[in-house]
């Protein structure tokens, strides 16, 4: 079985975020495997060792630094890697055609998997747009997966601790929530084994697709910046409690 | 642009709240608004979307089995959003806005943008955070159909009565092939909202004084549908695991609510939580670091003030 | 009126709070003044409170062998004081030093030797069992991932370790400092937050006082320099003081990694401190099951000095400097990773940055300045938290002698160690020396 697993390379969540140019931020800063696609390339691992003659493939759309997000996911089970070079980001619609075109023309899938969203753009939407390109169904926030060549038994999270199982037929899309697993990070010798793996380095331009008819762009990018201004709340604590409920309620609209 | 989809999204037989206020949202258009309902009785909810503006109701005809299968429910609103001629189509943000909106937006090849907190329709622009809340971006977007997953209650409801038209409707070769729901609702009663991706985070510091105390943070977590998190003390001391540890050698978190329960704010903690929306602290020492660090500071017993708000808030 | 003090301590750090703490117990009313709002706030919080005693020099390891008994008599030491925030904790795990290239050990045992240090010798075998998880190849030089031989397969071995028992590291740095305040305070000193000096006043050739940011003036005719990494910038405060220094003090940046032991591993309760100069780190546990992961700076290493208060504006706020580097926490976690092969090295780095205050020699000032009322405990390097008390005790001995007319520059003081009995010349750490080339230029001291 050939597992594809989705990969992107994204900004450290801890970093400091700076904009530049009105719309892009500065990206001097520590890029790394998205945190939700670890948990997809910790379950393709998985369930490597279910099939015989399976390898998994890391597919990555990004710049040429995105080599090093391949690298973590082949230090962490996938055996080698494609990076669709592209010195712009596309937007969903366009990705999602990339991806299947480099999935297309490097083999064929039995699964693929990804995380449930990257934490830069939190677009949530790439791994549908995936699954209706190859008609496989689709299912994200997964949180157990039992695979196998035919038919795989996924549940996911919905609201309120609530979890739904589905059986999808083969091959089919997951989408990885963190409850899925804990991502087996790489160890040393991991990492000096993955160094040998390879990475196949293709242009988008060298990919036949089709302009999507819709399409999607970030026009102005803001900070958002805490600007604290302390406020005191005084009273007796039952007094205190009502003020924050209150503020829960209308300033921060957590709750109705 | 004329015409506006907005899907309507029910719990248990009735109405999320939450929908009144995206319906308001969209109002603002003022395009032909039309709400695509399911899961609820037409007659049960067609008052409060009379009262908030929608003059046109279109009630999906599903059979229980069909309304659990997102692939058939989107199914039937791509064929809605063709047969009532939509150019723009909203659902609410939450967690199955998300498992049904990009089904649709994928299925119509059409551009989505989620966790909306602003929607300019004539430009076709939306706005919605980027880089785990650091950022505000402007996404323009332009196609036949446009989706966007409105952020729940970021607006307040505004009443706008009129009457309303209403239509069933119903689709046509709806079998989700490959998509089989087995069982749903199945509670995981131990399941705790990850701290990384809670909107609303209730940390306990050393104010808590013990570990029974957290219990408290717990119970009030519950009734927000927040995570429960911890400063350094509190883990150094045994009272909490190490993974509630927020900070510098702990989880960095982004909510659009940190609460902090008597928690002095060092350094290293904030590190961990400065990008959060809104920081309220409560400690019994007005001169806690923390206390000119946040938006709303109460000097005051976390102890007896939690099982207050605890006591104050609707059960979710 | 101004307000008026005996002495003026700069800075409520780990270091200039036990300085207060001797002086007020000698019968000097003092005050300290920090900028931050709480005591070890600062440079003292990022510390990683190890307390070891393999230096390089005899003296070093008797002031850190002195040290020891502070750290493992702390409630003594603090005379009972209740802190209301509770203790600091000494872990005793005991302090394994592995026989490298990187570190003159066979120096290091003599040292031992001739002080009277308690320590065992312990070959391959018996490392292996004290910490299962080692992989005691010798990986000798010590690279970075960067240069392609970093991931070279290692032929030799390493010859073993000396394992020195009462050794260890403090649980919470920040926690010990804040204890030493409430200690100085019970005995009459105090202390001052959210106070930045602006200047330092004097008349005459010599001290006067501070003056504050705000404004406000405070008189003493003593002021002591303790001001961790900015101590440069206080130094150029006073008048001739900066000049009057052969040996100056400037910020370094530090990045401290911390990564999850392997899961069959409880190195909290079952770990050691350890010192491994054959691969540039000393780790020592932490809560949550973490491999604390300090680096020796080795000389493939970047060094970045930095400007202070351009650095800390970034702590807790939206510059660079309080973020870890990827090219470092993947150096200092993968030359773990070949110590400890089973170690999984997340793809976030998770740990601290923060500045040490290095002097040209890594060797720290412990001295009077050329205006008379005026001292300096600054130079820390990195490593002396674990001499805290001992400095505390030596300065506040040295200040004492000074104003009563000793001419230390000329005739140094002798401090004796009280618990082990050795004195040590305290001009070894005079402003006026020529670089010490004898000193290890790093953080091992």
């Amino acid at each position: 079985m050939q597992i594809y697993v989705c990969v992107k390379h994204v900004p450290d969540s801890a970093a400091n975020i700076t904009i530049v140019d009105n719309t892009s931020i500065d990206e001097k800063v520590a890029f790394l495997l998205n945190p939700y696609d670890e948990h997809a390339v910790t379950e393709a691992a998985v369930l490597k060792k279910q099939f015989a003659d399976t390898e998994i493939i890391a597919v990555c759309l990004g710049r040429k630094d995105a080599e090093k997000t391949i690298r973590s996911a082949m230090a962490m089970g996938a055996d080698r890697g494609i990076l669709i070079e592209a010195s712009e980001a596309p937007d969903s619609m366009t990705t999602a055609r990339a991806l299947k075109a480099a999935i297309d023309q490097d083999g064929t899938p039995g699964i693929i998997l990804t995380g449930k969203e990257s934490i830069d753009a939190e677009g949530m939407q790439t791994m549908f747009r995936i699954g209706a390109l190859f008609d496989f169904p689709v299912v994200t926030n997964a949180v157990a997966v039992k695979a196998e060549h035919d038919r795989a038994l996924v549940t996911y999270e919905l609201a309120g601790g609530r979890t739904r199982t589905c059986e999808l037929a083969m091959p089919c899309v997951v989408a990885a929530g963190r409850g899925l697993n804990t991502p087996a990070y790489p160890t040393f010798p991991d990492v000096v084994k993955a160094r040998k793996k390879s990475i196949r380095v293709l242009a988008l331009s060298d990919l036949v697709i089709d302009t999507s008819p819709g399409s999607s762009r970030v026009v102005a990018l803001e900070p958002l910046v805490q600007v604290r201004n302390p406020r005191q709340i005084n009273g007796s604590p039952r007094e205190i409690a009502a003020r924050i409920a209150t503020i829960l309620k209308e300033e921060a609209k957590v709750i109705t | 642009m004329k015409n506006i989809g907005i899907l309507i999204e029910a719990e248990n037989g009735t109405l999320k709240s939450a929908n009144l206020g995206m319906i308001t949202l969209t109002r603002a258009a003022g395009m032909q608004l039309t709400a695509f309902v399911v899961g609820v009785s037409v007659s049960a909810a067609s008052a409060d979307l009379e009262t908030y503006g929608i003059a046109r109701i279109v009630a999906l005809d599903l059979t229980a089995d069909q309304q659990q299968n997102p692939v058939v429910l989107a199914k039937v609103l791509v064929q809605a959003v063709r047969a009532f001629d939509i150019d723009a189509f909203v659902g609410l943000s939450t967690a199955s806005g998300k498992d049904l909106l990009p089904r649709i937006a994928a299925f119509l090849d059409a551009p989505l943008v989620m966790d909306c907190v602003a929607i300019d329709f004539h430009q076709g622009k939306a706005r919605t955070s980027q880089f785990s809340g650091k950022t505000l971006a402007t996404i323009e977007v332009a196609g036949d159909v446009l989706i966007f997953g409105i952020r729940p209650n970021v607006i307040d409801p505004v009443p706008a009565p009129v009457t309303a038209e209403v239509v069933s409707f119903e689709g046509r070769n709806l079998e989700a092939s490959g998509f089989t729901v087995l069982q749903t609702d199945k509670v995981d009663e131990t399941a705790r909202i990850n701290l990384a991706e809670a909107d609303v985070i209730l940390s306990g510091g050393r104010g808590m004084g013990n570990s029974e105390n957290f219990g408290l943070l717990y119970q009030c977590a519950a009734k927000l549908s927040a995570a429960v998190g911890a400063s350094r003390v509190a883990v150094d001391s045994g009272w909490v695991p190490y993974p509630m540890q927020v900070g510098q050698t702990g989880e960095k978190v982004s909510p659009r609510v940190y609460i902090a329960c008597g928690i002095s704010g060092s350094v290293q903690h904030f590190a961990g939580m400065k990008t959060a929306g809104l920081v309220i602290a409560i400690n019994t020492d007005a001169q806690a670091a923390i206390m000119s660090n946040c938006d709303y500071f109460a000097v005051a017993d976390v102890l007896e003030v939690i099982p207050e708000l605890t006591k104050q808030l609707k059960n979710d | 009126m101004n307000v008026k003090y005996d002495a003026i301590i700069i800075g409520a750090g780990v270091i200039g709070a036990p300085i207060a703490y001797e002086l007020t117990k000698m019968g000097y009313k003092t005050l300290n003044v920090d900028k931050l709002p709480d005591a070890g706030e600062g440079s003292t919080s990022g510390s990683c409170a190890i307390v070891r005693a393999h230096y390089s020099t005899a003296d070093g390891v008797a002031m850190a062998y002195e040290g020891f008994k502070y750290w493992l008599d702390w409630e003594n030491y603090l005379d009972q004081v209740e802190d209301e925030k509770g203790l600091a904790r000494y872990m005793n795990t005991g302090s394994i030093l592995i026989k490298s290239d990187g570190h003159d050990w066979r120096k290091v045992k003599q040292n031992y030797d001739e002080v009277g240090v308690q320590y065992e010798e312990w070959d391959r075998e018996t490392l292996l069992e004290k910490v299962p998880v080692a992989d005691l190849h010798k990986f000798w030089p010590v690279r970075r991932p960067e240069d392609p031989q970093f991931f070279d397969d290692p032929t030799e071995f390493i010859e073993g370790a000396i394992f020195c028992p009462e050794g260890g590291y403090v649980n919470d740095p920040a926690l010990s400092a804040h204890n030493i305040m409430r200690a100085a305070e019970a005995k009459g000193a105090e202390f001052k937050f959210n106070a930045e000096v602006a200047d330092v006043r004097s008349e005459g050739g010599k001290v006067t006082g501070i003056t504050l940011k705000d404004g406000t003036q405070i008189d003493a005719g003593i002021v002591v320099n303790v001001g961790g990494p900015h101590s440069c910038k206080i130094n150029q405060m006073a008048e001739g003081v900066w000049e009057g220094c052969n040996i100056k003090t400037k910020a370094l940046r530090h990045e401290v990694m911390y990564c999850p032991s392997p899961d069959d591993y409880d190195y909290l309760n079952d770990g050691y401190h350890m010192s491994d100069g054959d691969i540039g780190c000393y780790v020592r546990p932490e809560v949550g099951n973490t491999f604390l992961i300090g680096s020796e700076d080795p000389d493939c290493d970047p060094q970045e000095w930095v400007d202070p208060d351009e650095f800390y504006a970034g702590k807790g706020g939206h510059g660079r400097d309080n973020v870890l580097s990827d090219e470092q926490w993947q150096a200092q976690c993968y030359r773990l990773g070949k110590r400890i092969p089973t170690l999984q090295v997340p793809n976030q780095p998770k740990g601290v940055v923060d500045l040490y205050d290095c002097s040209d020699d890594w060797i720290p000032i412990y001295d009077k300045s050329d205006l008379p009322g005026f001292y300096m405990a600054i130079g820390t390097s990195g490593n002396q938290y674990k001499n805290a008390p001992v400095v505390g005790r030596m300065m506040a001995e040295l200040i004492d002698n000074c104003e009563k007319g000793l001419d230390h520059d000329n005739e140094p003081f002798q401090f004796t160690f009280k618990y082990i009995g050795r004195s040590t010349n305290v001009g070894f750490f005079s402003r006026k020396r020529e670089i010490n080339y004898n000193s290890s230029f790093s953080v091992n001291g």
